[in-house]
């Protein structure tokens, strides 16, 4: 009886070694192979150039360089602190900063852990030779966006860095993985689908010690590809220094193409410090004064004298006033129950000599005869209060008020009153000094609406016939003349308010403004266009609490004279 | 009669040589020359085996009887010799350094405490054929056997091999029960042991309290002490239902699972030859305790039937409890795997036994 009983309980254990071979062979079977594969089979990328960024002619704005990250394989934790210790004495970092570096990347013992990034050429040299001492340590070279011109166009390229939560789901889809280098604004944010690399790699199979046994497969990295842009480098580099340590943007356009020639935006930053992970740069966040914001395309200002442009073409056009009709300027009037001033007296003023002396009285009178209404139709129809479509991202679309707004929105009546403040671009009239460019482009080119771009090549492929296509605007071309006349007249007659710009070699024409905002100094705006009788560029300057427009004409008329004198025209 | 002889014989050659595929594919592209040339060792003590189970099936195993006391103080001296002279590998004291080779004891103790056993319990009473052990008291029938077991399974345990002796704790309590000692008394006894296990706990050593811990969950240290469950478990489910092909087993061909010529030779030998190969392994192993249990059936002799089961019994829980612990059901101790596992004692302990097995089966005629 016994013998039996131990006969089959010996049956019972074998076939219970039986069910735990099935269960773990054949039910759990698929999982266990695939966490074999992923014991022994491990993917290294070789990562590829992201494309540059070339400027008209073909020059290199933005490109790539190698840079030696320090990483290390840790099979023998044991053998870490000697490591380290002699990897720091090469590196000049201290073992302690090492030590925090090598924990806060650690993944697992058989992927390599980056220690130090970016490191000098001469070092990492330097360990390479002391490989004895430093088991383990291996040197890996990658490929980092270079910028030789530092924060040249910073704000048109954006810069790179590693992709965040947000933009890993909106693009996992497309082949995005986290870890992955992508941009973030401008046109490395843009184009970043055609900018990145292709990621290559080796498929190879590692033994416990992830020591290579065989590769299994490759697929060879390819580059990133190329972007053209219109910008012109020399041009960029002179608007750029122009308005250093100044809060502002300029803008220069072609008028007839839109094609953008130099955009800056001040105060700028360095791109290089993202590119490179430093930590310097979480400060730019916090920046009070906003340098990670482009000017020139996202943010939005009062307009000033320079709506008065707008006002004048909605008068005439809508026949309100006629070239003599003429008003008198006694410094200050009386609309509604306020009383509203002129920044001078000029006495009698026609519409030609208003534009001239920018006289306010002129266009309290003329706004209130044109209508609300007729100004803020004639401005959208000029480009405001709508995004330009240009193709860098977050751009404002800015603002113009009408009395039916108002009434929607604010349950307020319109008065007169703010009839005549939107006739001097003031009230809650908001605008980018891209959308200012593109309505002094509508003059210089003689009546249409383009769209500003700044792509012209994406790996060799031309991209502006992408483009939309400028617009007639139905302005008749008399209006427009006369208002180039009276634009030319700012800058050549001695009491214009942009007489400071006649004496270059160039004649120009333009408008000033000065934008109230208080609290603190008053925006300064110049926007004109050059030369007068053909002209190839719009420039718009503003500087942001800048003070009276005076200061937008300096600055423009030596960003002119040095154009000149590169021989851009 | 010599079918059994041949049957045991055919079997346990085919696993003996599937042992030996399974030492080279895990071993012959280690680096060193030691380890390339492992599995012609195995090769050469299979051979020597095969000589013993001969020479062991020819000689009577009566005289096993005679020599009893001889055998186990011999197996008590080398027990004591392995602390004064003994190789330490891995932490354990294990192992005699002879002229080439090195020779565990302990292999041999569990033999030897089998034969003492079955002598202990065979002996007739005066006036009656019938065994004595059925009118044991608690002192003869438990007490007394267990102090002679204690002492080599205590110097085992000492090593430290925790495996080897907890298998003769097993060994004992199984021969108590088949040789009709009152169950009463056997459940006295097991409780006995039971009770001071939480006390046990603190003699146990750093490591052997680990791989308990481990084998409850080995996610708690899957780099350190479960590392070795977990890539045997891989690399067994990882077999599937045909295997990677011998040689193609990555789990142990790029020594991710350690050992894997020893003690998990057969996550090794399930990688490569998946459901079907092990559990036609299974199927193997289980005909010859199988026939073993036969030969003990159908032996009149108190002693040479003690003996076969003894015999039987041992290779049954080795090869219970080392696949059980290759599929992490049971807690890593350091067991061969009989006939596979590389290793001179352990292959040739197992020879010379199933030797014994063969002759019990042959002199059973003379009776």
């Amino acid at each position: 009886m016994r013998t039996r009983i131990a006969v089959f309980l010996v049956l019972c254990m074998f076939v219970f070694l039986g069910f735990g071979l099935l269960s773990l062979e054949v039910i759990q079977g698929r999982k266990n192979r695939d966490l074999s594969r992923k014991n022994c089979i491990r993917l290294l990328p070789q990562a590829g150039c992201r494309g540059r960024i070339l400027d008209r002619e073909g020059n290199v704005i933005i490109d790539n360089k190698l840079s030696y990250n320090v990483t290390i394989l840790a099979q023998k934790l044991s053998e870490l602190d000697n490591t380290l210790a002699s990897a720091s004495g090469i590196l000049g970092i201290s073992v302690k900063d090492l030590k925090a570096a090598f924990k806060k990347n650690y993944i697992s013992p058989s992927v390599p852990v980056t220690i130090a990034r970016n490191v000098d050429v001469k070092k990492a040299i330097a360990l390479e030779q002391a490989k004895l001492d430093t088991p383990g340590i291996i040197i890996q070279a990658e490929p980092l966006r270079n910028y030789p011109y530092g924060k040249l166009a910073a704000h048109v390229a954006g810069y790179v860095g590693e992709i965040d939560r947000w933009r890993l789901t909106k693009l996992e889809d497309y082949g995005y993985k986290t870890k992955d280098i992508v941009g973030f604004g401008g046109l490395e944010e843009k184009y970043d689908y055609y900018l990145r690399q292709d990621e290559g790699g080796l498929s190879v199979e590692v033994d416990h010690q992830g020591r290579i046994v065989r590769v299994l497969g490759f697929r060879p990295p390819h580059n990133g590809k190329d972007v053209q842009l219109t910008l012109n480098l020399k041009i960029q580099k002179i608007v750029e220094e122009n308005l250093a340590g100044k809060k502002g943007a300029v803008v220069v356009m072609d008028p007839y193409s839109g094609e953008i020639i130099a955009m800056a935006s001040s105060p700028g930053f360095n791109p290089a410090g993202f590119a490179e992970k430093s930590s310097s740069v979480s400060g730019l966040f916090n920046d009070p004064s906003a340098p990670l914001i482009n000017r020139a395309i996202s943010a939005t200002y009062p307009a000033g004298s320079v709506f008065k442009v707008i006002v004048a073409t909605a008068a005439l056009e809508t026949k309100k006033i006629n070239p003599n009709t003429t008003f008198i300027c006694q410094g200050s009037t009386r609309i509604g129950r306020g009383e509203f001033n002129c920044w001078n007296t000029h006495h009698e003023q026609n519409l030609f000599a208003a534009i001239t002396h920018s006289c306010n009285i002129f266009f309290y009178r003329t706004g209130l005869l044109a209508g609300a209404q007729a100004i803020h139709d004639y401005a959208v129809k000029l480009g405001f209060s709508h995004a330009t479509g240009f193709e860098l991202p977050y751009e404002a679309s800015g603002f113009i008020p009408s009395p039916l707004w108002r009434k929607i929105n604010k349950f307020k009546s319109w008065y007169d009153g703010d009839t005549a403040n939107l006739s001097i671009g003031q009230g809650d009239v908001l605008v980018t000094p891209m959308q200012i460019a593109r309505m002094m482009a509508v003059f210089a080119n003689g009546g249409y609406l383009i769209t500003p771009y700044i792509t012209k090549e994406i790996d060799g492929k031309d991209i502006s016939v992408y483009q939309r296509k400028a617009v007639r605007v139905p302005i008749k071309t008399s209006t427009i003349d006369y208002i180039r006349k009276g634009l030319r007249n700012v800058v050549a007659d001695p009491s214009g308010t942009g007489n400071v710009l006649s004496g270059l070699s160039v004649a120009v024409a333009g408008k000033t403004g000065t934008a109230q905002a208080p609290p603190g100094q008053p925006h300064a705006w110049f926007v004109g266009f050059f030369p007068c009788d053909q002209p190839k560029y719009v420039i718009c300057v503003l500087l942001d609490h800048g003070g009276p427009g005076y200061y937008s004409c300096v600055i423009a008329k030596k960003i002119i004279e040095e154009m000149t004198k590169e021989g851009s025209l | 009669m010599k079918t059994p002889q041949y049957f045991i014989l055919i079997i346990a050659v085919i696993i003996a040589v599937t042992g030996i595929l399974s030492i080279y594919s895990s071993t012959y592209q280690k680096e060193g020359k030691l380890w390339q040339e492992i599995y012609k060792r195995q090769m050469l003590w299979v051979v020597m085996g095969l000589g013993c189970f001969l020479a062991m099936s020819n000689f009577n195993y009566r005289r096993l009887w005679d020599w009893t006391y001889f055998l186990y103080a011999l197996a008590v001296f080398f027990l004591l010799l392995v602390f004064i002279l003994g190789v330490v590998r891995m932490g354990a004291q294990r192992w005699l350094r002879f002229a080439w080779f090195n020779f565990q004891p302990s292999e041999f103790a569990k033999l030897i405490t089998v034969i003492f056993l079955a002598k202990y319990f065979s002996k007739k009473k005066a006036d009656d054929i019938s065994l004595s052990s059925t009118k044991f008291g608690l002192l003869r029938g438990v007490v007394l056997p267990f102090i002679f077991v204690a002492i080599p399974m205590g110097l085992i345990i000492e090593q430290p091999d925790l495996g080897s002796g907890l298998i003769m704790l097993l060994l004992f309590i199984s021969l108590l029960y088949l040789t009709n000692v009152k169950l009463r008394y056997i459940f006295i006894f097991v409780l006995i042991m039971l009770l001071p296990l939480p006390l046990f706990w603190h003699f146990l050593r750093e490591y052997q309290k680990e791989r308990l811990l481990v084998f409850l969950n080995p996610n708690i240290d899957p780099l350190g002490a479960g590392y070795t469950v977990i890539q045997s478990k891989i690399a067994i489910g990882s077999g599937w239902l045909w295997g990677k092909g011998w040689l193609s087993g990555t789990q142990s061909q790029l020594h991710f699972l350690p050992e894997s010529h020893t003690d998990f030779i057969f996550a090794t030998f399930a990688e490569e030859w998946g459901f079907i190969g092990s559990i036609a392994l299974l199927v193997l192993y289980y005909l010859i305790i199988r026939q073993g249990f036969i030969i003990a059936q159908r032996t009149h002799d108190h002693f040479g039937r003690l003996l076969a089961f003894g015999i039987s019994l041992m290779l049954a829980i080795q090869i219970f409890v080392n696949i059980a612990m290759n599929l992490g059901l049971a807690p890593i101790v350091g067991l061969p795997l009989p006939l596979m596992s590389y290793g001179g004692s352990s292959v040739l302990v197992t020879f010379i036994a199933l030797g014994i097995l063969v002759n019990i089966d042959k002199t059973r005629a003379v009776f």
